[in-house]
């Protein structure tokens, strides 16, 4: 048998090639800004995993559109009068209301102000009408309806190109010279690894959802077999190996043993707080994000990104009877968080935000739907400009001109927008915002107005 | 010496461990065979093993190089099989399905364990991280559908795979699982259209993927550099019209149909008043007919999706990332993909076959190796690899794990989505990612699920082992008496715990490293001598390292 020579395999990887798309863009060449910042500000990415149907989470209300909305969802429209109203400071002559089970953030939005919704909002690389999407005149996300495909559009904002990076990475990668004295990576997240903060650069650290853990086999004590166990472990850790998936481990092992102490350490000194939040998978890590937040200063930090996420909204069925707990979930545990962020006296710096894979089809499929496009997203936090929709909100007609089948709406705001939006309340310059959302300069408006910007 | 935390932990973690007659590692009860030079080395004994069972163990180890590989892996294949769906039947009543969950996970490591089909156990735990479903969902609530379909899976490991779709098409869990029981045809007045997601996920994930593939598994390019797409939504509804009509068998309609003890283990059956009678676009250009019944629009379906050129190159890497290497050369997948497509008696589909090309082609067992070689071993592996090695087990006799996935970041049938615990191409920044390689154990190695496993490893070693008294029925402890026994010879206990999970290979700075350690024990503390030493090869990239 003829022995192929695999050291030229490293030339045409068939994995890797299996993925070769167009060119990617050269993300690689982010420069950014080594300016560091006079103050601290946080975004917290809050991803529903699934595809959050968002048209049952805000809802017109007024007459004539809520019978276009009752007759297009059929058994899955929630009933006129359960729905909560909200009143935005703005109006396109539609009345609105939240799904009966978000009180808490209808609170927020109203009396707090302090919510937002950016509506209709998904994935395109340019404005796309209904005619352009069917006869391909304009470029278009690859893969739409698939799950993992557009969790990584709303991720990576990458369109037709490859990318290996995050939205988050990017803008982590961007600052990093200017944060270099930072305690923690900038990116965090309490939900695993993800690609919203994969980066050319930076690195982003993964905790449990109540934080990082402590390595049991270590001691601080010199009287303890085990105060020399860190030191043969990172020895171990930091020897060299032959094959790239030993490095590739120890790699992982050095970053964990680093962080583990000093996040612990700085975590353990944080005062008790008040706010209570729901017990949910969602609630816990949005508390220990809170719980990070409160010890900013001791972590040097100046720029946070977290990621936390909550599973199940993928309601292919049984949709009526699980939307309650999604959406009150999320509405319980967003709202708490941003009352922990007001006792911590920092609400103008912390701002949250959903993403979601996509929106779901109007259409049922009997007790549920179907992935679709564009969806409604929540935006939190003292700096928004709140109690105010954002976007356009669409006629939610079937065969209408917004839905390209079955009601899957075509988004009339982009990811793009929506992230260069707070990535530019994040503080990444203007130059730099093409890097963070490469599709911007397609599209006419780059900051949405939803925060203010200052 | 066990620190009041310690305490607590062992008091608070549920570890069950079964004990078990029977195992593999006793060996064959036949006579001896008669003296013969080794056909194989116990390098590669080792390196066969890691990649067809449970985890290597010195007995069959043994076996491996009296018998030689090819022989091994034959004498493998016609052992019968280890099933779960037998053992759970044979329980006795218990209060609520979270209990059968956790004694469906106990069978799982009996088997995964003690299993004398340890190939035909690690192919079918491998196509369980292909053809997803999980407990992690509305399945919760069906411990039996669950395990009579991972036996689906075991039953199907060496058959065609041809048969093995269609059986994960009509099994209920997966009907569950991916929303295809239960699915109507459309109802044009309620705004009802059949479910997608199966006609999804069964082409992404389960078959041909999103682009059309070479037959060494790199993706097909059009004129302008671009990857093809292997279809669009108008074939996915076509798909999605042809599963319609199936639900949980034994009803007289459709909409009474519900789960019981008996339709949860057998396949859907057709309703044909809900199965959709339209034309159906599927792949490759081809259009059912209308007025098919719904059996023989699936058969078409199943059919047209298995003679997607893309199958062969799409299970070969999927099949080699799980059991060989993370970056097979495209030559290698080709081979592979090639003996998919014709197994040399012109069928195609068979997976004997396949699992047989994998272990035996000569990149399976390189003669110089190189940085790309080999893989990440999966967390239960690492796992499995060790209890095999050292006996473990409980007092009780189980191994009732049922928080698998949260102790170790992955579990049997615990898969958080139908994307498995990692996905294919993941590759972690850094050195891999910059080389466009791909590690995708990496994907669930974070600093957290790092962590967690090398307390789990600590806990293991220095707590739930054979010398302490104080264990509950159900923790499974780890058995070094013999490890013991060297403990006053630095050296030669690391060589032989070297020898058990390294196959003799531990690097010099290890075995400096634990020296270095055991030295400072008192000699007469021979159990954390021998702790000590196991849990740091257990922790080390080396040892998570499978060549």
């Amino acid at each position: 048998m003829t022995k192929l020579n695999r050291r030229d395999f490293l030339k045409h990887s068939s994995a890797a090639a299996a993925f070769a798309a167009t060119p990617g863009l050269a993300f690689s060449q982010v420069i950014g800004s080594s300016a560091s910042f006079a103050d601290y500000r946080a975004l917290v990415c809050v991803f529903l995993f699934g595809g959050n149907d968002s048209f049952n989470m805000l809802v017109p209300r007024s007459d004539a559109e809520y019978a276009v909305y009752a007759a297009s969802r059929q058994n899955l429209a929630i009933a006129q009068q359960d729905l909560l109203p909200i009143n935005p400071v703005t109006s396109d002559g539609v009345q609105y209301g939240l799904h009966p089970s978000m009180s808490a953030l209808q609170n927020v939005f109203e009396q707090s102000g302090a919510a937002a919704f950016v509506t209709n909002v998904g994935p395109l690389i340019e404005p796309t009408t209904k005619d352009q999407f069917f006869s391909k005149s304009v470029a278009l996300p690859p893969q739409l309806f698939s799950h993992n495909d557009q969790q990584d559009q709303w991720s990576s904002l990458k369109g037709n190109a490859t990318s290996k990076t995050g939205w988050a990475g990017r803008m982590a990668d961007l600052i990093r010279t200017g944060v270099s004295g930072q305690q923690m990576a900038t990116n965090a997240s309490l939900f695993g690894s993800n690609l919203f903060q994969s980066a050319d650069e930076t690195v982003a650290y993964v905790m449990g959802s109540e934080g990082p853990v402590q390595f049991e086999g270590f001691s601080t004590d010199p009287g303890s077999l085990f105060y020399e166990q860190r030191v043969a472990f990172q020895r171990i850790v930091d020897a060299g190996y032959g094959s790239i998936y030993e490095r590739g481990f120890a790699d992982i092992q050095n970053r964990a043993i680093q962080a583990a102490d000093t996040v612990s350490n700085a975590i353990a000194s944080a005062p008790p707080m008040a706010t209570v939040f729901p017990q949910s998978q969602l609630g816990t890590q949005l508390a220990t994000v809170a719980r990070l937040i409160a010890v900013r200063d001791e972590l040097q930090m100046q720029r946070q990104l977290f990621f936390v996420a909550a599973g199940g909204f993928d309601s292919h069925d049984n949709q009526i009877d699980d939307q309650p707990d999604l959406l009150g979930g999320v509405s319980d545990a967003m709202a708490a968080f941003y009352s922990a962020t007001v006792e911590l006296g920092i609400s103008d710096s912390v701002t949250s935000f959903t993403q979601s894979d996509f929106g779901r089809t109007l259409t049922s499929n009997g007790d549920g739907t179907d992935h679709a496009w564009g969806g409604n997203q929540l935006v939190l936090g003292g700096a928004v400009r709140g109690r105010d929709l954002y976007g356009s909100y669409p006629l939610l007609q079937i065969g209408g001109d917004d839905d390209v089948s079955g009601g899957r709406m075509i988004p009339t705001t982009s990811a793009d927008q929506y992230a260069a939006t707070l990535a530019k309340w994040f503080g990444i310059a203007d130059a730099d915002l093409d890097v963070v959302a490469p599709n911007l300069a397609n599209f006419a408006l780059r900051d949405l107005g939803f925060m203010i910007q200052v | 010496m066990t620190s009041p935390k310690l305490t607590s932990i062992l008091a608070s973690l549920a570890l069950g461990i079964a004990g078990c007659g029977g195992g593999s590692s006793g060996g064959s009860q036949q006579e001896p065979p008669p003296p013969a030079p080794d056909l194989a080395t116990k390098a590669e004994a080792f390196q066969l093993l890691n990649q067809a069972t449970f985890g290597a163990t010195e007995a069959e180890a043994q076996r491996v190089m009296t018998l030689g590989v090819e022989a091994w892996v034959e004498d493998q294949m016609k052992r019968p099989a280890s099933l779960q769906l037998p053992h759970m039947r044979n329980l006795p009543p218990r209060e609520n399905a979270g209990l059968l969950q956790q004694d469906r996970v106990d069978i799982w490591f009996r088997n995964a364990l003690h299993g004398d089909d340890q190939l035909r156990q690690r192919v079918a735990f491998a196509l369980s991280e292909i053809m997803v479903v999980s407990q992690q969902g509305a399945l919760i609530e069906a411990p039996f559908s669950l395990a009579s379909y991972y036996d689906l899976l075991v039953e199907n490991a060496f058959g065609n795979y041809r048969d093995l779709i269609e059986d994960v098409t009509l099994h209920p869990a997966m009907g569950v699982y991916l929303s295809m029981l239960g699915n109507e045809r459309p109802d044009p007045a309620s705004n009802i259209r059949p479910d997608e997601n199966y006609a999804r996920e069964l082409m992404q994930l389960f078959s041909i993927g999103l682009v059309k593939l070479n037959g060494d598994g790199s993706a097909r390019l059009d004129g302008q550099n671009q990857a093809i797409p292997t279809y669009d939504q108008s074939i996915i509804e076509g798909f999605a019209h042809v599963y319609t009509g199936w639900t949980y068998a034994g009803f007289a309609n459709f909409e009474d149909a519900f789960r019981t003890p008996f339709n949860q283990v057998v396949p859907m059956q057709l309703y044909a008043d809900f199965h959709d009678t339209g034309t159906k676009k599927v792949l490759n250009g081809v259009e059912l007919p209308a007025g098919q019944t719904g059996a023989a629009d699936l058969a078409a379906a199943l059919d047209n999706i298995f003679d997607h050129p893309n199958v062969g190159p799409f299970i070969a890497l999927r099949l080699i990332h799980r059991l060989v290497t993370s970056n097979p050369s495209p030559g290698y997948v080709e081979r592979v993909a090639g003996v998919f497509n014709d197994n040399g008696s012109g069928i195609r589909g068979d997976l004997a076959a396949v699992v047989r090309k994998i272990l035996l082609d000569d990149e399976a067992r390189p003669d110089m190796r190189i940085e790309i070689d080999g893989k990440v071993k999966e967390p239960l592996l690492r796992l499995t690899q060790l209890w095999r090695a050292f006996g473990a087990r409980s007092a009780s006799g189980r191994y009732p794990l049922l928080a698998s996935y949260i102790l170790f970041g992955q579990g049997p049938l615990q898969s958080p989505s139908v994307f498995n615990f990692f996905r294919p191409f993941y590759a972690p920044p850094g050195e891999i990612r910059d080389s466009r390689l791909v590690a995708p154990e990496l994907q669930i190695a974070t600093e957290y699920q790092n962590t967690v496993m090398t307390n789990l490893m600590f806990l293991q070693c220095f707590a739930l082992n054979h010398t302490n008294g104080a264990l509950g029925a159900d923790d499974v402890f780890i058995d070094f008496a013999e490890e013991m026994n060297l403990a006053g010879d630095t050296d030669a206990l690391i060589t032989r715990v070297a020898d058990k999970l390294l196959a003799g290979d531990i690097s010099a700075t290890l075995r400096q490293e634990i020296a270095g350690m055991v030295n400072r024990i008192p000699e007469s503390n021979s159990v954390i001598r021998a702790a000590e030493t196991i849990y740091l090869i257990v922790t080390s990239p080396e040892y998570a390292y499978q060549l």
